[in-house]
């Protein structure tokens, strides 16, 4: 929660959040932007927090930090996990449920697919991380669950 | 193009599910199947491709026809009264079977890839029994996965994706209900896809004998626990272990290589089959199973087509056309230089065996009969190519779990190349004409 | 100074001798192959730096290979693919093959690693 330190926390709910830590939390997850905790910007004493948030976040006023989700074409060696494990698959290619290869072609909502003996990433759209609500919103499985740890989640 | 889903023949666990699109020449879009299996359907243009009978000349390989190959192996056999043939886990069953017919001709001594692997837990299981399990009950109910000795993530790469992420038939829920316990001493990949409930084991080298034992005795007791620690591995995880594994509904354990190398004699396999038994007998609503994991795809295949022909599973002695008792299996034979050649199909002993086993070997005639170079291509005499099973041609294969699976086409081998059967068979014939 | 360890060969999708082979390329086989896995601290112990390679040596025959550290390795072992390089120091006990568990004496060497041809010679020669 290292963002939490550079919000004015004073729970003052001009951003619309109960608290300080709610918005950091939403911030961390790209919900809403800095410029919406309206005191940071406007009182001048917040100034330093305001540089070192932007800093952080590396986007200029407005403008935030994109989700990737990379995957290491060395490391992969194609098990498969991640197109099983990710829950938006799962829901979408039925084969999954029981371990199998989805079908090709791909459904329009799917992840991963593992072709040519590496996983690839099909489209992000529908990663739970943009799409979902609560606490399905920090999904991670598929970087936890990698074996050969080749999945990484970033912001950019 | 339309896409196929075909078995995989890449290891033991033949994916039944990978999607392969092809014009008939070329398999050019490969969906599904993991790094080693990709290579798999690669091998038909693989750079080690065999293409040609090769005899040696003067120290070098030479592209002969298949007459000239034939007669030189009717040569070799002629002066061989007491001939070794070995491989036969990457044929089809349908080769297996003529492999055991071509040595009972010969007078010769068959063995598989499974004496260096599994083989001797069969063997076990013969007189005590062993409760098996098949890859659907697990993908479908299993709770509890053990992998003792194995690296999966590996040596298997898919066996993890299905046995602990999929969700199966009855539930919808996967990897959350179910947990996997990791007895290794090397913190290896497969180690990657715990989480908090999960235990990971890391036992100290060798000492699996002692945890068995402890194990055995513990959990026939009721709600025992230990007070110290065992063969490395901490009381806590210990208890953990036991709770697991006496209080799973559908356990299932894979023994890998780990376990069954480490330790020579077969007392391990006895003490290993009897803890499940145990803990079956205890158990009140669910059961305990075991799972063998082996490299190549058809290992089991050569044990159940040499049991239902022989009564056993391998390292079969023949003799006047006939089976005699052996104690002997392709190690010893080999060790003991008691072979006068060599017929190995679809393996790589020399790659596999000591360099003082392979010396041996390579100082009595070997004929090889492969798809591919290998080092064992690279110092036989005689070398015959054949085709890709499951690629180039049908078969019947069977899985780790001793389920028969049906291995498909999809391609035409190089013309003028024959299955590993064919190549036996005419084999076979080219002895028969006097 | 020697140092006392064990070998334990295993099997490994990026060391695969299989996958090598149909490479068809005899250096990548022997850059992949003819190499062992060992613990930081070993390779500390073994007063070891990055250009050296390791030799292994037991009863049943010596091997020089490539060393890479892993940590995840235990202490006192060394991890082999299986390959006609590991093949040089193992041996048949009690009518079994040993791969796990072989003892050897480790030292650190300037010398190189053997080539695939010259292993393959050395079993041919009478
Ligand atoms: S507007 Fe800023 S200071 Fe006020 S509650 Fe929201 S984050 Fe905290
Ligand atoms: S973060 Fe979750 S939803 Fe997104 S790709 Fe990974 S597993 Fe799928
Ligand atoms: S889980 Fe990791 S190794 Fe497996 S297919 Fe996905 S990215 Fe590749
Ligand atoms: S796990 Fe084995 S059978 Fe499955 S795709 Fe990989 S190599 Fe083929």
């Amino acid at each position: 929660m290292e963002l939490y330190k550079y919000l004015p926390q004073t729970n003052c709910k001009k951003c619309g959040k109960p608290t300080c830590m709610s918005f950091a939390l939403e911030l961390l997850q790209g919900k809403v932007k800095i410029s919406d905790c309206t005191p940071l910007i406007e009182e001048v004493k917040y100034k330093e927090k305001y540089e070192a948030l932007k800093e952080l976040l590396g986007g200029e006023g407005g403008k935030e930090k994109q989700l990737h989700i990379e995957i290491d074409e060395d490391l992969c060696d194609g098990c498969g996990i991640c197109v099983t494990a990710c829950p938006v698959n799962a829901r979408y290619c039925p084969p999954t449920l029981s371990g199998k290869a989805p079908d090709v072609p791909h459904d329009k909502h799917q992840l991963f697919e593992v072709k040519d003996g590496k996983c690839v990433l099909l489209n992000l759209e529908h990663c739970r991380r943009l799409e979902a609500g609560g606490r399905e919103r920090e999904c991670r499985v598929c970087e936890i669950y990698c074996p050969r740890e080749a999945i990484e989640i970033i912001y950019i | 193009m339309a896409m196929e889903r075909i078995p995989c023949t890449g290891c033991s666990l033949l994916c039944d599910d990978v999607l392969i699109g092809t014009d008939g020449i070329f398999i050019d879009k490969i969906y599904g199947a993991c790094l080693k299996g990709k290579e798999r359907f690669n091998q038909p243009i693989a750079e080690n491709r065999l293409t040609s009978p090769m005899i040696r000349k003067n120290g070098k390989l030479e592209n002969v026809s298949w007459d000239v190959a034939l007669e030189k192996i009717k040569q070799i056999l002629a002066n061989s009264s007491r001939p070794l043939l070995y491989g036969f886990s990457t044929s089809s069953c349908e080769a297996q079977l003529k492999g055991i017919k071509l040595a009972k001709k010969i007078n010769g001594f068959i063995d598989s890839n499974s004496i260096i692997c599994q083989g001797k837990v069969l063997n076990v299981a013969k007189e005590i029994g062993m409760t098996l399990t098949t890859l659907a009950e697990v993908i479908n109910k299993t709770d509890l996965i053990i992998l003792w000795g194995s690296n999966a993530a590996a040596s298997i790469p898919r066996l993890l994706n299905k046995i602990l992420f999929s969700r199966g038939k009855f539930r919808m829920t996967g990897r959350e209900i179910k947990t996997i316990i990791i007895i290794d001493p090397v913190k290896t990949a497969s180690f990657g896809v715990m989480q908090l409930r999960d235990v990971a084991l890391h036992i100290e080298h060798g000492k699996d004998l002692e945890l068995i034992r402890v194990l055995k005795e513990e959990c026939c007791k009721k709600d025992s626990v230990l007070e110290k620690s065992v063969a490395g591995i901490d009381k806590e995880e210990l208890n953990r272990l036991l709770l697991n594994l006496v209080g799973a509904e559908n356990g299932v354990i894979f023994v890998g290589q780990g376990i069954l190398r480490t330790h020579s004699d077969d007392n391990i396999i006895k003490e290993l089959l009897e803890l499940v038994q145990l803990i079956n007998s205890r158990q009140e609503k669910g059961r305990m199973s075991l799972a063998l994991l082996g490299g190549h795809y058809n290992m089991i295949g050569f044990e159940q087509v040499a049991l239902s022909i022989t009564g056993k599973n391998h390292s079969l002695q023949f003799s006047d056309n006939n089976l005699i008792e052996t104690k002997d299996t392709i190690i010893n034979k080999i060790e003991k230089d008691d072979f006068d050649c060599s017929i190995i199909v679809g393996t790589d002993p020399i790659s596999h065996f000591p360099f003082s086993l392979s010396k041996n070997m390579a100082s009595k005639p070997i004929i090889c009969i492969d798809n591919r170079k290998s080092a064992t291509s690279d110092i036989a005499d005689v070398i015959l190519p054949s085709a890709i099973t499951g690629i180039e041609c049908e078969g019947l294969a069977y899985r780790f779990d001793h389920v028969p699976m049906q291995l498909k086409k999809v391609l035409d081998p190089p013309s003028g190349i024959p299955t590993d059967e064919e190549v036996l068979n005419q084999i076979i014939q080219k002895l028969d004409v006097s | 100074m020697p140092m006392k360890m064990i070998v334990n060969i295993v099997r490994m999708v990026d060391h695969d001798q299989a996958k090598e082979f149909a490479f068809g390329d005899e250096k990548s086989l022997k850059e992949n192959l003819g190499i062992g896995f060992i613990n930081p601290s070993d390779f500390e112990k073994l007063g070891l730096v990055k250009s050296l390679r390791i030799k292994l040596s037991n009863s049943f025959g010596d091997i020089i290979i490539e060393q890479e550290q892993d940590e995840n390795v235990p202490e006192g072992t060394v991890l082999m693919p299986v390959s006609i390089w590991s093949n040089q120091i193992t041996g048949v006990e009690k009518d079994e093959i040993q791969y796990k568990n072989i003892e050897v004496e480790v030292e650190a060497t300037r010398d190189p690693v053997p080539e695939y041809k010259d292993l393959i010679l050395k079993i041919k020669e009478k």
